[in-house]
């Protein structure tokens, strides 16, 4: 019996006389070990995921929603709901069989009706369902219950890939009648055929979500590996508990409050690793990527002599230090786009990102750029960590090549919007932002938002460069990995001539969980199936 | 008294409409986009367009303005952008944590920080009144979420006496849910306490030199009778009076205090929803506490006449 059982007893017994109510009573032990208490990255304030794709929200639906095909380990799209697939027709017809015995938590059975919805609504929200949907026959219809198929007008090698990714939106599987909901309106139920339920009624957006175990759910028989194989549950019960204040999550888990953090602030891993009943690791091995964004609209950054002067005088070693600190296992400089470690990573063309900084030349080229004096409006969202240090140095550097800087201290709901705006900087617009990208989104071209560079239609800042583009499909069209290796390598070098962005470096964060939690796995989601509580 | 209740009441409907046009226009003209944050960081700028077209948040001002007046009118509050839930279920879900953490501070508060100003003010230049005074100063001095960290780490992390967060509900028992709000509200109460401590301290100097309490004393009136009988409840209304501000203090501090406790409160509803730019839950959340605060003042001013037989409405 520890202290506070003690203390609760006694005030227990006294406080019974004066309330006339009884203390609820404790879990039993059993009970506890089949609950697992998560501490997630942020809010889960909504739950549609094709709808919303905040990263937290795609986390979530993992365990509530399945999908057709799911990444390894190894980053290779396996067989998930799907049991068998046909390409004929020289590659322009697919054909799959779902699994027997799959069903929705409603109880009715999932049939390639539901599948077809699903993959329609999904198309139209995500970047490689467009790029199907543009080339497609027909839509993606059943052919049987439990059969299915999409008829394009050309071959996509990349199909796998796109239903089965783990960048959101991910291809989610829905009920018919939920599927047919607008892609730009939330979902109003949220059942699928994933291996826990959301408990609706303990839903408290932004306090705590709960997942009950989905008895009916038929796991594959391999090993989980990330999204593929068997999702086995070995908890019944699982906790999101949001917790806005990392001193006090980390103090819940040190003290046995919660069992699982996904994201500690790095300040705080030292004390972390002090309690000998906590765990810390390694979140994700794939880790993100820092990036300094361009808006290449407007002077002096429409013009690439001005981007590749910062990219010459930039140093990913003090960004990396600003965002994460002096432990040189937790990040590295990149002199790439792509995430290091990883089967595609290049470093073609990343000359521009390496050795020691020139600032006698990169103001020499700022100077031939036409840069006239004018402030230079660089967006920082003071509440994100990693952003508001971004910006601290980003600062620094600007001035140093001797460059106005009008330091715009925001909040990020304020940058979310201002970086739409095309208007120019001293109008409402923007010439920087920072951000970061999953290193997970970053391992290929298909889901790289950030990477396109086709102008109008292109992610924010809107940087236009055929170059890159040409390399981008011919990686979507690329037989085989070496042919895919040397497409991302020319899409690599293209975009560091074009300084598309800046990475600012590749870094890692931590998780932590209780030591008597095991299965916790490092992985771009945080993954619940074979994770055991005792 | 009762024209007055009613009159009083009906007042709160030209401060109420003020209080939604000014919050309303605030917000509309704020920085900051809903749909940007739903779309998430991979989402394009049509994307973006989209959502913020389907939120209608692409309509003119006037038409936003007056179909939100329309609704709470008819007693909606609206449906929050991001969870889809009436705003008044999302305010039901989360009344009882902070109105619990108000109560338990309020109580803490009055029944601390009452008697140390009598103490104080009875001792008057010992170091009693010393030492409360120095605490009143260190207490408005210390950050709430300072007190809170300090508090947390000490019950909780090194004695392992109380939990360092959350909330249970009464329902669930009386222990389990004053468990989870014992350190919150110390660290919540410790600035009203001091605020309660001083203006105690220095009303009971004003009336402890009054020509009744030297009577009281020639009557032969024992010390507890002089202090808590005939001068306490004369130095009540301005007392009162401080309670009652001090509720706007504990709104604000609530805010923090449930950050730092991961209490699920209304605090953190409103933080959330700012950051988030949740239009419609910004907008009941700070109706319904500008309604709370309009109440409570009402309140106040009818307990002057308990107080204060003089005062007649």
């Amino acid at each position: 019996m520890d202290r506070r059982t003690f203390l609760k007893a006694g005030a227990g017994v006294a406080t019974i006389g004066a309330s006339g109510t009884i203390a609820a009573p404790a879990l039993s032990q059993g009970a506890a070990a089949r609950t697992l208490r998560f501490v997630p990255q942020a809010n889960l304030a909504n739950f549609d995921p094709i709808w919303g794709t905040q990263y937290v929200v795609r986390n979530a639906a993992c365990l509530v929603w399945d999908t057709l095909y799911g990444f390894d380990s190894n980053l290779t799209p396996q067989r998930q709901m799907v049991e068998s697939e046909e390409v004929t027709d020289g590659g322009k017809t697919w054909t799959f069989r779902l699994r027997e015995g799959l069903r929705f938590h409603d109880g009715e059975p999932v049939r390639a009706q539901d599948v077809a919805a699903s993959l329609n609504r999904w198309a139209v929200r995500d970047g490689m369902g467009q790029m199907i949907r543009a080339i497609q026959e027909e839509p993606v219809s059943a052919v049987d219950d439990r059969t299915f198929r999409w008829r394009l007008k050309q071959p996509y090698p990349k199909m796998l890939v796109a239903l089965g990714k783990n960048n959101t939106p991910m291809a989610f599987i829905m009920p018919e009648r939920l599927a047919r909901t607008d892609p730009f309106q939330q979902v109003s139920e949220f059942i699928g055929s994933g291996p826990m339920r959301l408990a609706r009624n303990e839903w408290v957006p932004g306090a705590r979500a709960v997942f009950t175990r989905f008895e009916q759910y038929v796991p594959r028989n391999e090993p989980p590996s990330w999204l593929a194989g068997g999702k086995r549950m070995n908890v019944d019960r699982i906790e999101w508990i949001i917790m806005p204040d990392p001193a006090t999550a980390s103090a819940a888990l040190m003290n046995g409050e919660i069992d699982w953090w996904e994201s500690p602030l790095t300040d705080l891993v030292p004390a972390l690793r002090r309690n000998r009943n906590v765990q810390v690791d390694i979140q994700d091995p794939l880790g993100n990527i820092g990036s300094f964004r361009f808006n290449h609209l407007h002077a002096p950054f429409n013009d690439v002599r001005a981007r590749r002067a910062v990219a010459m005088a930039l140093s990913q070693e003090d960004y990396m230090r600003a965002v994460v600190g002096d432990d040189r296992s937790l990040w590295q400089t990149l002199p790439s786009f792509f995430t290091p470690g990883t089967p595609l990573y290049t470093e073609a063309g990343g000359e521009i990102l390496k050795g020691p900084r020139n600032l006698d030349a990169a103001r020499r080229l700022l100077a031939e750029s036409g840069y006239n004096g004018q402030p230079i409006t660089v967006l920082v969202a003071q509440d994100q960590a990693p952003l508001k240090a971004m910006g601290e140095v980003t600062n620094a550097l600007l001035t140093s090549l001797g460059m106005r800087v009008d330091f715009v201290a925001t909040d990020w709901g304020t940058v979310g919007q201002r970086r739409a705006s095309k208007a120019p900087p001293g109008q409402g617009g923007w010439h920087i932002f920072h951000t970061w990208h999953a290193g997970a989104d970053c391992t290929n071209p298909a889901a790289y938002l950030a990477l396109r560079t086709h102008g109008d239609g292109a992610w924010f800042g809107w940087p236009s460069d055929e170059a890159v583009e040409a390399a981008r499909l011919k990686w979507f069209d690329a037989p085989n990995l070496e042919a895919e290796k040397a497409a991302v390598a020319e899409m690599n070098a293209a975009a560091m001539r074009h300084v598309t962005y800046i990475p600012t470096g590749f870094y890692k964060v931590f998780q932590a969980w209780r030591r008597n939690v095991t299965g916790v796995v490092g992985a771009p989601i945080p993954f619940f199936w074979n994770v055991s509580k005792s | 008294m009762f024209a007055y209740v009613v009159r009083r009441i009906l007042a709160t409907i030209p401060v109420m409409a003020v209080v939604a046009l000014f919050v309303f226009s605030l917000l509309y003209i704020a920085p900051g986009d809903p749909a940007a944050v739903i779309a998430g960081d991979q989402a394009t700028p049509e994307d973006v367009e989209r959502i913020r077209a389907s939120l209608g948040l692409d309509r003119p001002y006037l038409v936003r303005f007056g179909a939100w007046v329309w609704d709470i009118m008819r007693g909606d509050l609206g449906v929050s952008i991001f969870t889809n839930l009436p705003v008044s279920t999302m305010i039901q879900q989360r009344i009882e944590p902070t109105l619990s953490l108000m109560v338990v501070t309020l109580l803490l508060a009055v029944s601390v920080a009452v008697p140390l100003g009598v103490l104080a003010a009875w001792k008057v230049g010992t170091w009693v009144d010393n030492a409360v005074m120095s605490f009143a100063v260190l207490a408005f001095s210390v950050p709430v979420f300072v007190v809170g960290y300090l508090l947390a780490y000490i019950f909780a992390l090194e004695l392992d006496w109380l939990p360092v967060q959350g909330y249970t509900a009464f329902s669930q028992g009386f222990w389990p849910w004053l468990e989870n709000l014992i350190l919150p509200a110390i660290a919540l109460g410790s600035v009203y306490i001091a605020l309660i401590a001083r203006i105690t301290r220095a009303t009971m100097l004003e009336v402890l030199q009054q020509d009744y309490i030297r009577t009281a004393r020639a009557k032969g009136a024992g010390q507890r009778s002089i202090l808590f009988l005939h001068a306490l409840k004369n130095a009540a209304v301005p007392i009162v009076t401080v309670i009652g501000i001090g509720i706007a203090l504990l709104i604000g501090g609530a805010v923090v205090t449930e950050s730092v406790f991961a209490i699920p409160g209304l605090g953190r509803l409103t933080v959330d929803a700012i950051l988030r730019r949740d239009y419609p839950v910004i907008q009941g959340v700070v109706l319904l506490f500008s309604f709370v605060y309009v109440l409570v003042n009402l309140a106040i001013d009818l307990l002057y006449t308990l107080f204060d037989p003089r005062i007649r409405y």
